[in-house]
């Protein structure tokens, strides 16, 4: 069911390719064969339900996990081989808020700047400037232990990007924040990704995908099952739009499936027990044929829906469950 | 290393901005230490001691009276009249005593007649303090009577050599005044003299090492606490994905700790020294060995400590139990002097005897430090195999 995207000559050159990652824990595949390639200046998402695999593939690609089998490269370094070299060109933000509560936020920026081998005027500008950034720069002196969700959220973020990474991993990074903190995480995505770093953008939020992402590979139980842009996936469930019916009493009776999908508006139906995903190139156009088959074939209709696609209904389409279950 | 230096400062940092670190490290082993030596200040001051002893006199004869006096001179007992059941019971008006001396009747007159006179002593078996003093005592007591009717004896007997005819009971009586009056000059004194040419002990001395290395051990428990922590809120994880070495994480979170932990020991020894007239012995070079090798111990131990659980809530459970059994078997709580042989050799697995020995070496009996070299080189073996096996353990990913 993935989507390959199409070959252009201008496109940006690949920063991360994965190949067939693999990572296995006492006998669980948490990763399964997962192959991707992310392009620069790109932000990438990695769309999936928690436990999908997304968290285990990021710590992959950071170093921070070797995997079991497959390799990837980041700028042409191999995680297995030069994880060392690797570690100076990227940068991570994980899901956890990790960082010191009991320092404030600039003494947790300076430690962390250190390490990535920062020190002096130059620390202490790049500090300011990231402070700025994440509009916290008045409450430097504060201990993080004293600031909100949200706040601890864009220290979290600060402390990722000291360095001017190549490329920034950031996993789940809204997790737990107010909306308002949420659109200023999403305003510093942007400038960062301006700035010319290239983004790993994992979440379980499709609209947080569909909102950043230029490319977007979605994840379940450890395999790809999509990828593309937003619109070449959307495209899986039509163009035009989704008509979801629910059949009363039953499952729906054997071949109106196949009699739907003969409809020229109708692109593919998708059907699970009583229930019928249809995508169409016009599902208002669509609905009238569609309703006269299903009157034909005896069915009475409990309840209907017409929506414009999303990841969401595309999660459902391409596996049944839903994307938060 | 730079990144090592980092770690640290960070770890110091963190430590220095946390009051309640400070209190547990410092103000709580100061009030330990401090109630303990004002507890047991009593044992250390001879001179304050003030024991009372229950006394009945049933025999009222002059040999009786002149015990009971002398009993009455010594500026360290209270002589408390009472009968003999109330000696028996070690009670009077309700009143507990430890011990209790009972002359019986006929006392004085089988001492005059050269016969063999005893005393009754009860004491309370509980008793550990004023008991063996007492008893001291009243065995001194007796002595120095027994000496005077020797005296006494002697003297009729030689007399009656060279003059038959002299009065014996004149002889006697002149003979045993004499011999009171020299015994009562004391011609024969014992001078003693503290080893190492310390000063006389103050509790603080006794109790300040052993409290101090527990407090050290408790609170290198806290590190390993920390560096758990750590693993668990994800800023190890941070540090692992960027450019430092594991060895620079660790050493530098080891490295803070060795610090703190000598910091606190000396800390504590210099309040103790200026506020509380602690003796630090006669050398403080060898009194900083002593305290580095200690610390060091200490700080492997948590590493090994923090490298056997996979929780905080566990290293709670198996530090503070370690800690505890430790000092009790180390001698933190009391000297390992009053212990059997075989408790002696199995307290000498812990970090608490061998840090102990070289500190009382030092402050107790005023050694130098030539005389604690073995047991240094005896506690950095013991963190070198504590630090080698912990750093093979540690797990630097979380667990789950």
């Amino acid at each position: 069911m993935a989507v390959t995207p199409p070959e252009i000559d201008d496109m940006p050159d690949p920063i991360v390719i994965a190949d067939n990652l693999e990572k296995r824990f006492d006998g669980l595949t948490a990763v399964d064969g997962v192959s991707f390639t992310i392009r620069e200046g790109q932000i990438f998402g990695l769309l999936g339900p928690n436990g999908a695999g997304k968290s285990t593939t990021i710590s992959m690609l950071s170093t921070y996990l070797r995997p079991t089998a497959g390799d990837a490269s980041i700028d042409g370094l191999s995680i297995g081989r030069e994880a060392d070299a690797i570690k100076k060109i990227i940068g991570v933000v994980p899901q956890d808020i990790a960082l010191y509560p009991t320092l404030t936020a600039m003494q947790n920026l300076r430690f962390y700047g250190k390490i990535y081998g920062l020190g002096g005027s130059h620390l202490e500008s790049r500090c300011r400037e990231l402070l700025e950034l994440m509009e916290l720069w008045e409450r430097r002196d504060d201990r993080v232990e004293e600031f909100s969700g949200g706040m601890k959220r864009r220290v979290n973020m600060a402390a990722g990007l000291l360095h001017h990474p190549r490329f920034l991993l950031l996993d789940e990074p809204t997790v737990g924040v107010d909306p308002q903190s949420r659109e200023h995480i999403f305003e510093t995505i942007f400038r960062i990704r301006d700035s010319g770093t290239t983004i790993l953008y994992t979440s379980h939020y499709m609209e947080e995908v569909e909102l950043l992402c230029d490319f977007i590979t979605i994840i379940d139980r450890g395999r790809v099952i999509a990828a593309g842009t937003l619109r070449e996936l959307l495209k899986i469930l039509g163009e035009g739009g989704v008509i979801e019916l629910e059949i009363a009493g039953g499952e729906c009776p054997g071949g109106l499936t196949a009699r739907l999908e003969g409809h020229a508006s109708v692109t593919a139906v998708k059907q699970e027990k009583n229930r019928l995903l249809i995508s169409s190139d016009n599902s208002a156009h669509s609905l009238p044929p569609v309703m006269r088959e299903l009157e034909a074939a005896g069915c009475e209709v409990a309840s209907l829906e017409l929506y414009s696609p999303n990841l969401e209904k595309l999660f459902i389409h391409l596996t049944g469950r839903e994307l938060r279950e | 290393m730079r990144n090592l230096w980092n770690v640290t400062i960070k770890d110091m940092l963190i430590v220095g901005k946390d009051r309640g670190a400070w209190i547990f490290l410092l103000i709580t082993p100061l009030i330990v230490i401090t109630v303990a030596s004002f507890a047991l200040g009593p044992a250390f001051e001879g001179g304050s001691i003030e024991a009372e002893l229950l006394l009945a006199d049933e025999d009222g004869g002059a040999v009786s009276s002149g015990l009971v006096e002398a009993f009455r001179k010594n500026e360290n007992v209270v002589v408390v009249d009472a009968g003999r059941g109330e000696c028996e019971a070690l009670e009077k008006d309700g009143q507990e005593y430890e011990v209790a001396l009972v002359i019986p009747a006929g006392f004085s007159g089988a001492v005059e007649a050269g016969g063999r006179a005893e005393l009754e002593v009860f004491v309370d078996p509980n008793s550990n303090i004023t008991r063996p003093f007492l008893v001291s005592v009243i065995q001194g007591t007796a002595s120095r009577l027994s000496a005077v009717e020797v005296a006494a004896k002697v003297s009729v007997l030689e007399v009656m050599k060279v003059a038959p005819g002299a009065d014996a009971a004149a002889v006697a009586g002149t003979a045993a005044a004499a011999a009171a009056s020299e015994l009562e000059d004391e011609p024969v004194q014992a001078a003693i003299s503290n080893v190492g040419g310390v000063e006389d002990l103050n509790p603080f001395d006794t109790q300040a090492p052993g409290y101090s290395v527990m407090f050290m051990l408790f609170g290198v428990m806290t590190a390993a606490e920390g560096l758990l922590l750590e693993r668990e809120s994800g800023t190890l994880g941070r540090l692992l994905v960027a450019p430092v070495s594991r060895a620079s994480i660790l050493g530098g979170k080891l490295l803070a700790q060795f610090a703190i932990a000598i910091l606190q020991i000396t800390l504590l020894f210099t309040v103790g020294h200026f506020v509380f007239g602690m003796n630090l012995g006669n050398s403080i070079a060898g009194l900083a060995l002593m305290i580095v090798v200690t610390a060091w111990t200490a700080t492997a131990f948590g590493i090994l400590l923090a490298s056997m659980v996979k929780t905080r809530r566990q290293l709670s459970a198996v530090g503070i139990l370690s800690v505890l059994l430790m000092s009790a078997l180390g001698g933190s709580w009391w000297p390992l002097d009053i212990v059997p042989e075989f408790m002696r050799q199995l307290g000498h697995l812990t970090i608490n005897a061998w840090a102990l020995d070289g500190l009382n070496d030092l402050i107790l009996r005023g050694k130098g430090l030539d005389a604690v070299l073995p047991e240094a080189g005896v506690l950095l073996a013991y963190g070198a195999v504590c630090f080698i096996i912990g750093i093979r353990m540690f797990r630097f990913r979380s667990v789950s």
